[in-house]
């Protein structure tokens, strides 16, 4: 295990327990290995993600932060050439080996890019899209749910007079919380975030910020992001990862003030990557 | 430095000059033949060439009726044939294709398929449909040019699916989305556009396809919407009325290709209204 007992935390209590403490566990990595064609990407990783916590994967250009992030919903399974080896074990379920229709795990386990992706279609069908796929409902209870997950991503007021407009006519920051209303909308466990905030301007970035403090009430939070200071701001549990390889993985507090290895001090020191 | 200087300027001014005159050059075949059409075209439009058929030789007056007519019957089969095949041909090249060597392989085929002169697509048709059957026909000339629509629209197709953004297919996956709605309800609207411009840009290719018509749907001096039968069509008329004696005929033959220069023209217009209709910000 990365994670050490002396790292510090930010209640007391739970110092000596840093390790499987960390309550529930909602996503269990156990040695997991991605191979991109022959390149070795990910190297014996085993993490433990808390549930209804955020978790913010950081490390340098390349390191496989999001390669990991993208193994949690087997986005990878669309390039015939990447495969995973090992275990990602949600709720019990190892849901590489799992024999249920991949859709299904991916519908408890949204994901929200680097890049806005809106679809062509109007900002109220980007979000009705996700619901029917899973639920056939009737048009006012679809209504509903699409104000309430755009509600959810604080994007209501500003949307709520132009749902029929297209979705690409709103700015980038409002399109990054429209990606993220459409993730919520189909009532998912976990949300993956891949560097949500690197194509948004400041404002915007404080924005979805607030955004993942409040997501965390229900849902279980991964974040993986070039900024640090965005870890520092979100994260209960920071993982640092390098060349592959997890090198230490605690609370972000700690992690962030007292590192226990060498490479993650220089890395948040700024003295590489 | 100052001499290197001085030399990229110059060459810098030699390479511009020559790039301007290369244009001027393309330009000018271009509008002297646009010109030319008008000149001799424009003039002989008349409201007769709209509601009288192609009129016998020697006989004076007829317009060009039955060939709008039938050149439109016969872009319309071309259409009805050759857009659905080359969307869905299109489409399975760059959604479940792409990544395949079958699919580089048709690719590589289509692209042949796209050079391939006319005259050997029409022999073909003739060859499957027109002899066979033991006579000229409309619809052997509606599929030879369908043939020749394919390609086009296959390769557009390919292309602007190919241009949705990764990502916006990584998203739709996310979210559990199946790759038959994927494809039909986002990528395909993605690209909406630019696979209408294709076609657009497909029918103009077509519209003035000849050679292939002369082994097909021929011609027919008189109104006919038979579809088993030879039909009147604007660039066989063109050709025959063109190469004939008779004044009257040369000067119908102006009309209509002036008529099918108007025509491309409006597609093309349509066709750059969509594509610029599109993408407000990438």
């Amino acid at each position: 295990m990365s994670a050490t007992p002396r790292i510090h935390t930010r209640s007391e209590s739970s110092e000596t327990v840093a390790v499987s403490g960390i309550g529930a566990v909602k996503v269990d990595v156990r040695a997991l290995n991605f191979y991109y064609g022959r390149f070795h990407a990910l190297k014996n990783v085993s993490i433990e993600i808390p549930e209804r916590q955020v978790t913010a994967f950081i490390g340098p250009s390349g390191c496989g932060k999001s390669t990991l992030l993208r193994t949690f919903n087997r986005m990878f399974e669309i390039y015939p050439d990447q495969r995973a080896e090992g275990q990602i074990v949600v709720d019990g379920e190892d849901i590489l080996k799992s024999r249920r229709d991949v859709a299904l795990i991916r519908a408890r386990i949204g994901m929200v890019f680097q890049k806005p992706t809106p679809f062509p279609m109007s900002i109220h069908e980007n979000i009705a899209f996700g619901i029917r796929l899973y639920e056939k409902l009737s048009k006012a209870e679809i209504a509903v749910r699409v104000e309430s997950a755009l509600t959810r991503a604080a994007l209501w007021d500003e949307v709520k007079d132009k749902l029929q407009q297209t979705g690409t006519s709103l700015s980038g920051g409002q399109q990054q919380r429209l990606c993220i209303a459409r993730a919520v909308a189909i009532r998912p466990e976990i949300i993956l975030l891949d560097e949500p905030c690197s194509a948004l301007d400041p404002i915007s970035t404080a924005k979805v910020e607030e955004l993942i403090e409040e997501l965390k009430n229900d849902y279980t939070v991964v974040i993986v992001t070039h900024n640090m200071q965005q870890a520092a701001r979100v994260s209960d549990r920071t993982a640092f990862m390098y060349m592959g390889e997890l090198v230490e993985y605690g609370p972000t507090e700690g992690i962030f003030t007292k590192p226990s290895k060498k490479q993650t001090e220089d890395y948040i020191t700024g003295r590489f990557g | 430095m100052i001499s290197r200087y001085r030399r990229r300027r110059l060459l810098n001014a030699f390479n511009l000059t020559m790039a301007v005159l290369a244009t001027v050059f393309g330009v000018f075949w271009l509008v002297w033949i646009l010109w030319t059409t008008i000149r001799f075209g424009a003039g002989a439009v008349n409201a007769a060439l709209f509601t009288q058929d192609t009129p016998a030789p020697g006989a004076s007056g007829g317009g060009l009726r039955n060939a709008f007519v039938g050149s439109l019957i016969l872009l319309g089969m071309a259409v009805a044939i050759g857009a659905p095949v080359g969307v869905l041909a299109g489409t399975w090249l760059a959604e479940f294709a792409a990544r395949r060597r079958l699919g580089a392989v048709v690719r590589f085929l289509n692209d042949i398929l796209l050079s391939a002169p006319s005259i050997v697509i029409g022999l073909f048709a003739y060859a499957i449909i027109v002899d066979p059957s033991g006579r000229f026909s409309a619809y052997s000339g509606g599929v030879a040019l369908a043939l020749i629509l394919i390609p086009v629209v296959v390769r557009t197709t390919d292309e602007m699916l190919r241009l949705v953004p990764g990502s916006l297919r990584e998203a739709a996956i996310a979210l559990g989305t199946p790759y038959w709605k994927l494809v039909t309800r986002i990528t395909w609207k993605a690209a909406a556009s630019g696979i209408l411009t294709g076609i657009l840009l497909g029918i103009a290719r077509i519209s003035g396809e000849t050679a292939p018509l002369l082994f097909t749907a021929l011609n027919n001096q008189y109104w006919s919407t038979d579809l088993g039968h030879p039909i009147a069509n604007l660039p066989v008329v063109i050709f025959q009325f063109a190469m004939s004696p008779y004044s009257n005929w040369q000067s119908m033959a102006w009309a209509g290709a002036f008529i099918a220069v108007a025509f491309i023209l409006l597609l093309n217009l349509a066709a750059r209204m969509l594509l610029g209709r599109r993408r407000p910000r990438a």
